[in-house]
């Protein structure tokens, strides 16, 4: 090896011209990556980071503008030949896109993709195909090799897909692996294994690794340097440990800030009476989603038993298939339960008719994950806001009101009724679908994780909000969420739902000083953390398919 | 074998649509205005000659029992009698079924041809001048009436330039050949006979080149998004940043990814051309289905009416079922 | 190419032929359906632009005046044919069950003809005449409307907002109106100018066979038919300006679909 960097990126400025002026996308950014090391470059969406990522694998946008040199084993990506960036792409610096699954060819299996990268940069053929393609699996901790091989990306979970994403980067031999935020849309346990797999890639095979990533506690716990990006300009830049404990810039601090950190310890808890007769009554529950056509169906909820009482806030944990999502939108009377006993401020839910329906419609309201697509793209936000008011009969002042009124609550003025939800932000979006859950007035408020579709930093600002209106003691709450952290801070009681049952229930300092059930446990354990190095844990778990 | 397990099943919701398909192709021709029998009433005709005709035909009995007769028939392949011409609707069938099919799959088979390497090549080289070219000239094959066109093929090439022959027949006259299959082209490439084979040939030119120019421009607009939808899909970019070589590119990636979104186009298409063929065959006198159904809607010919609008939606349907099959091929992501 | 381009000058080019329509009276002194007896066959001249036809009617009079029924008919059977399909579809996607099971075979049975040969069997039953060609070609045109609005509320019927509403406890018909039908339409407001060219096509077509408008009447098709032994003699007047007549109202109307989807698929890609 050559002894300078693998990745020397210096004053790298990139403007790119759009219809009305230009974007100022990079500005003099530097960032070196050595042979062997883990970089993350952490930022939120619209940082630039992609941009970057692009240009280090001489992708930037035809007309994009550039200054600056972008060094490649000393060679100026930027001003490369045809032939050069071919070469270059994929055997120089081999990018592992995000959302897998999307970006791998739907209609050829995983072997021929494979083939594809090694005849390209390695000159293989025939059996070193195969036993290569055979060997890079079990890199990255693929075990079922004759299934994932002739397998077609549909066929593949998500955690698998990116497993497969990583081998054919690592298919066409790169100096330089970068990984786009590897980890999105996998579960705690799988984001552990494929950043151990990113470390191990460095450690061992002395690759460089580019980490990109908005989640400045994922980078942490792999990378050797974090350089942080904002707005197309470097605002800090160190080893993990000095940029984590001694953070110089604003931006990293509150980038920092807004981790929910599982070992800071506990507000203090408000106790309030429970005594009050409970909005909530669950009593062993069912929810059987029926089959169609001769197969089984899906038991969603198999015997659930809960209470909430107004003035207090319940968080329901657990993964994705867990049943929380079903137990959400049976309390909004959108899923019926097929056994048990249910009830919502008095309404049964399992004998809804349309009078029953419009009472509770008026007693429970939802806010949904994804806040934009909540929201109607041809309404202005007064439409949306207002709606729960229609079956109200108010008059239109009397709405107009009541929107403005819930609207400041949330933190936004009125500028913003007249606007549509594409001239929205993600969070502002959210803001507007608190407004519009809080506007009727409802007994409980169900959070369907309304923060996992937004930027962290966002992201704890909707939280204080939420923590805010759990203060008011007339209302009872619901925050259903796939992250113990983020209940933690605002929630009086946590339940933790696993394969449709409830596993543990009690205070959030029972749950979380004491945990019982030994899947809780590994939730905790798995839990992001600022203080954390994650161990190279080069075994992967059997996955199965989705 | 889930394909054999998937076709049997396509096959059986095949019947009860098939099913309709008659009850309404023979509805319809009962619902027309005018007699069958106008045409064989002269002066001296008594009402009971009328009568005895109507006997003949099968036309005196109840309307339930005309349906049954006529779906009896249907599964003994029997398609009844033509009215004008009194000779049975398949032996009729059979000389004009083969020159209809002959135009229709020539005319797909090419267009196809032209859309996929057009569009590929267009969508390559998106918002250049050739690109925009070849879009404006889609737009207007599009825009072409195939009559009109089809008048003015043979007012340039037969009537000025000569270079093809008189639009009223599909050999020339004089050249000796045996009729297989009705396809003349097709029957001349089977008995190896290279004069009847070219002018069969020359024939065909001007009804095809009138189709091809108006469904390869449909056609080559949709390969051309598709291709412009993969070329900006995370997939290709993916592919294009690990430095996959460009035939792998090209063949594996776009081409294989036009291709799988082809074939429920091309029976789209061809419903068109099973249509627009009876304009076609009109202006060429081609002698085909399209002209045997329009005489027979024009003298109220019920069972040629009959046949002639269950065979195309017979023909139509295949066509579905075959597409849907290749498709499933094509593409792993389709359920069976 | 700018979607604006493509809609402007699509646009254009139907208003075009439309003004020509509208003002057909005040740009010939010759009736449509008046005979000179002194000009038959006679090619473009001073007293008639574009010459005359076997009847001795004046082409050019002929070809404005059809405008009139061409692209009038097409637009209102379009305009009809979209209604009826959108209100089928959006109920039977919407309501789902054995009524949306119902109404869909009926439908796949009635497209399962190609198109153009349904129309000539209705054609034929209805008889011929103006009213009824557009009726036919409305008639054939609503399965796809039908189809096309229903896979889009199936798809808008399971989006966030769609959710959204109906937790906010307005009725499923307020949920239907405000929500899932003006989002469903999309795709049908590309569609409908390109399928006002395919219905000129169609129309003319059918009137070109004898199966629409009857002969004396102004319409492109019955003059291209009409001047079917000109142009093999070489008589090009009676032909060529009613086929390019069609020719550019179809375009234009091709043009305005295409730049509409254009600045579809970039308001969606943005």
């Amino acid at each position: 090896m050559s002894a300078g960097p693998l990745l020397d990126v210096r004053g790298l400025d990139v403007r790119i011209p759009v219809r009305d002026g230009t974007v100022h996308a990079l500005r003099g950014v530097d960032l070196r990556v050595e042979p062997g090391e883990v970089v993350g470059l952490v930022g939120e969406s619209g940082g630039g980071k992609s941009m970057l990522a692009s240009a280090v694998i001489g992708m930037l946008p035809a007309n994009a503008v550039t200054q600056g040199e972008v060094l490649f084993r000393g060679a100026d990506v930027l001003t490369m030949t045809r032939e050069e960036l071919l070469h270059h792409r994929g055997h120089g610096a081999a990018m592992c896109f995000q959302h897998a699954r999307a970006a791998l060819e739907p209609m050829r299996q995983v072997r021929k993709q494979l083939a594809d990268r090694l005849r390209a940069h390695r000159h293989l053929g025939g059996q070193g195909v195969h036993d290569e393609s055979r060997r890079l699996l079990t890199e990255v901790g693929i075990t079922d090799l004759d299934r994932v091989l002739a397998a077609f990306p549909h066929e593949l979970s998500g955690g698998m897909a990116q497993r497969v994403m990583i081998a054919l980067a690592l298919a066409c031999a790169p100096g330089l692996l970068l990984a786009d935020e590897p980890t999105t849309g996998l579960d705690v346990t799988l984001t552990a294994d494929v950043l151990g797999l990113l470390r191990r890639l460095a450690t061992e095979e002395g690759r460089g690794v580019l980490l990109i990533s908005h989640d400045i506690a994922a980078a942490a716990l792999v990378c050797d340097r974090i350089v942080v990006l904002r707005a197309g300009e470097v605002v800090e830049m160190g080893p993990t440990r000095q940029v984590i404990d001694t953070p110089r810039d604003d931006y990293t601090r509150e980038l920092l800030a807004a981790v929910p950190d599982i070992d800071r310890p506990l507000p203090p808890v408000d106790h309030r009476s429970t005594a009050a007769a409970p909005v909530v009554t669950l009593q062993d529950v069912h929810v059987h989603y029926r089959a169609r056509f001769g197969r089984t169906g899906h038991h969603a909820l198999r015997g659930v038993s809960l209470e909430v009482h107004a003035g207090t806030t319940v968080g329901i944990v657990g993964e994705s298939g867990s049943g929380k999502t079903t137990l959400a939108r049976m309390l909004l009377g959108l899923v019926a339960p097929s056994a048990g006993r249910a009830s919502v401020a008095g309404t049964d839910l399992s004998r809804l008719d349309r009078a029953s329906r419009r009472r509770l419609s008026r007693s429970v309201q939802m806010v949904f994950q994804d806040p934009l697509g909540a929201l109607d793209p041809r309404r202005t936000v007064l439409d949306a806001i207002t709606e729960p008011l229609i079956p109200l009969g108010l008059s239109n002042a009397e709405r107009q009101e009541r929107a403005t009124a819930v609207l400041r609550r949330t933190g936004l003025d009125d500028r913003f009724l007249s606007r549509y939800p594409h001239q929205l932000s993600g969070g502002q979006a959210q803001r507007v679908g608190i407004a519009r859950a809080l506007v009727a007035d409802p007994d409980l408020l169900v959070f369907d994780e309304p923060t996992s579709a937004l930027d962290v930093t966002v992201q704890a600002q909707i939280l204080d909000l939420i923590r805010d209106l759990a203060a008011d003691t007339a209302r009872a709450q619901v925050f259903v969420s796939h992250d113990l952290a983020t209940v933690r801070s605002f929630c009086d009681r946590v339940v933790v739902v696993y394969l449709g049952e409830i596993v543990e229930e009690g205070t959030v300092a029972e749950v979380f000083e004491s945990p019982r059930h030994a899947y809780t446990k590994s939730l905790l354990a798995a839990a992001p953390r600022l203080g954390g190095r994650l161990v190279d844990n080069p075994t992967a778990r059997e996955e199965t398919t989705s | 074998m889930r394909i054999v397990r998937y076709l049997g099943l396509r096959l059986a919701l095949l019947v009860p649509t098939l099913l309709g398909v008659v009850v309404l192709s023979f509805v319809l021709v009962r619902v027309l205005p005018g007699d069958p029998l106008a045409a064989f009433v002269t002066p001296s005709t008594t009402s009971e000659d009328i009568e005895k005709i109507r006997q003949r035909l099968g036309l005196d009995v109840s309307m339930w029992e005309q349906f049954t007769t006529y779906v009896g028939g249907l599964f003994r392949g029997d398609l009844g009698t033509s009215i004008q011409s009194g000779s049975p609707i398949t032996t009729e069938l059979s000389t004009r079924f083969g020159p209809t099919m002959e135009l229709v799959v020539i005319s797909v088979v090419i267009s196809l041809l032209l859309a996929l390497v057009l569009g590929v090549w267009s969508a390559l080289r998106a918002n250049r001048p050739e690109d925009h070219v070849i879009r404006v000239g889609s737009l207007v094959g599009t825009a072409l009436p195939e009559f009109w066109l089809g008048l003015i093929l043979i007012a340039v090439f037969y009537k000025t330039l000569h270079w093809f022959p008189a639009p009223s027949g599909r050999v020339d006259r004089g050249v000796d050949l045996t009729s297989i299959t009705g396809a003349e082209g097709f029957d001349a490439l089977l008995a190896g006979n290279l004069t009847a084979l070219s002018s069969a040939l020359a024939h065909l030119v001007l009804p095809v080149a009138t189709i091809v120019i108006g469904i390869s421009a449909s056609l080559m607009r949709h390969v051309r998004a598709s291709a412009i939808e993969i070329l900006a899909s995370p997939t290709w970019r993916t592919a294009q940043a690990h430095g996959v070589r460009r035939g792998a590119l090209l063949r594996g990636y776009l081409l294989r990814g036009t291709a799988a979104r082809l074939p429920t186009l091309v029976a789209i298409v061809l419903g068109n051309v099973l249509g627009g063929v009876v304009l076609v065959e009109y202006v060429f006198s081609w002698q085909g289905m399209g002209q045997w159904l329009l005489r027979g809607l024009l003298y109220r010919d019920y069972p040629v009416i009959q046949a002639g609008v269950l065979i195309s939606a017979v023909v139509f349907a295949v066509a579905y079922l075959v597409a849907d099959l290749v498709q499933a091929l094509l593409d792993p992501r389709v359920k069976l | 190419m700018a979607p604006g381009v493509l809609t402007w000058t699509g646009a254009v080019l139907v208003a075009a032929v439309a003004i020509l329509a509208l003002a057909a009276p005040l740009l010939t002194s010759w009736g449509p359906e008046d005979i000179d007896p002194t000009a038959i066959r006679q090619g473009p001249s001073s007293e008639h632009l574009l010459g005359t036809d076997l009847n001795g009617m004046d082409v050019w009079s002929r070809l404005l005046h059809a405008a009139r029924i061409d692209l009038g008919l097409a637009i209102i059977s379009v305009a009809v044919a979209v209604a009826v399909g959108a209100a089928i579809g959006a109920l039977t996607g919407y309501v789902g069950g054995w009524l949306d099971a119902l109404v869909m075979r009926i439908l796949e049975i009635t497209q399962s003809f190609p198109t153009f040969i349904l129309a000539l069997a209705v054609a034929v039953v209805l008889g011929p005449g103006a009213v009824n060609l557009g009726i036919v070609v409305a008639t054939v045109a609503v399965p796809s409307y039908a189809r096309l609005v229903r896979t889009e509320v199936r798809t808008v019927r399971e989006l966030g907002y769609v959710d959204a509403a109906r937790t906010s406890g307005i009725s499923n018909l307020a949920v239907l109106w405000r929500h899932v039908l003006p989002n469903s339409l999309t795709a049908v407001r590309v569609v409908a100018p390109l399928n006002v060219g395919w219905a000129m096509l169609a129309l003319a077509g059918l009137s070109f066979l004898g199966f629409g408008v009857p002969v004396p009447q102004p319409e492109w098709g019955v003059m291209i038919s009409e001047g079917t032994s000109d142009i093999v003699a070489g008589r090009w007047w009676t032909t060529v300006p009613p086929g390019l007549a069609l020719v550019i109202c179809v375009l234009g109307f091709s043009l305005l679909g295409e730049g509409l989807q254009e600045r579809e698929t970039r308001r969606r890609s943005r």
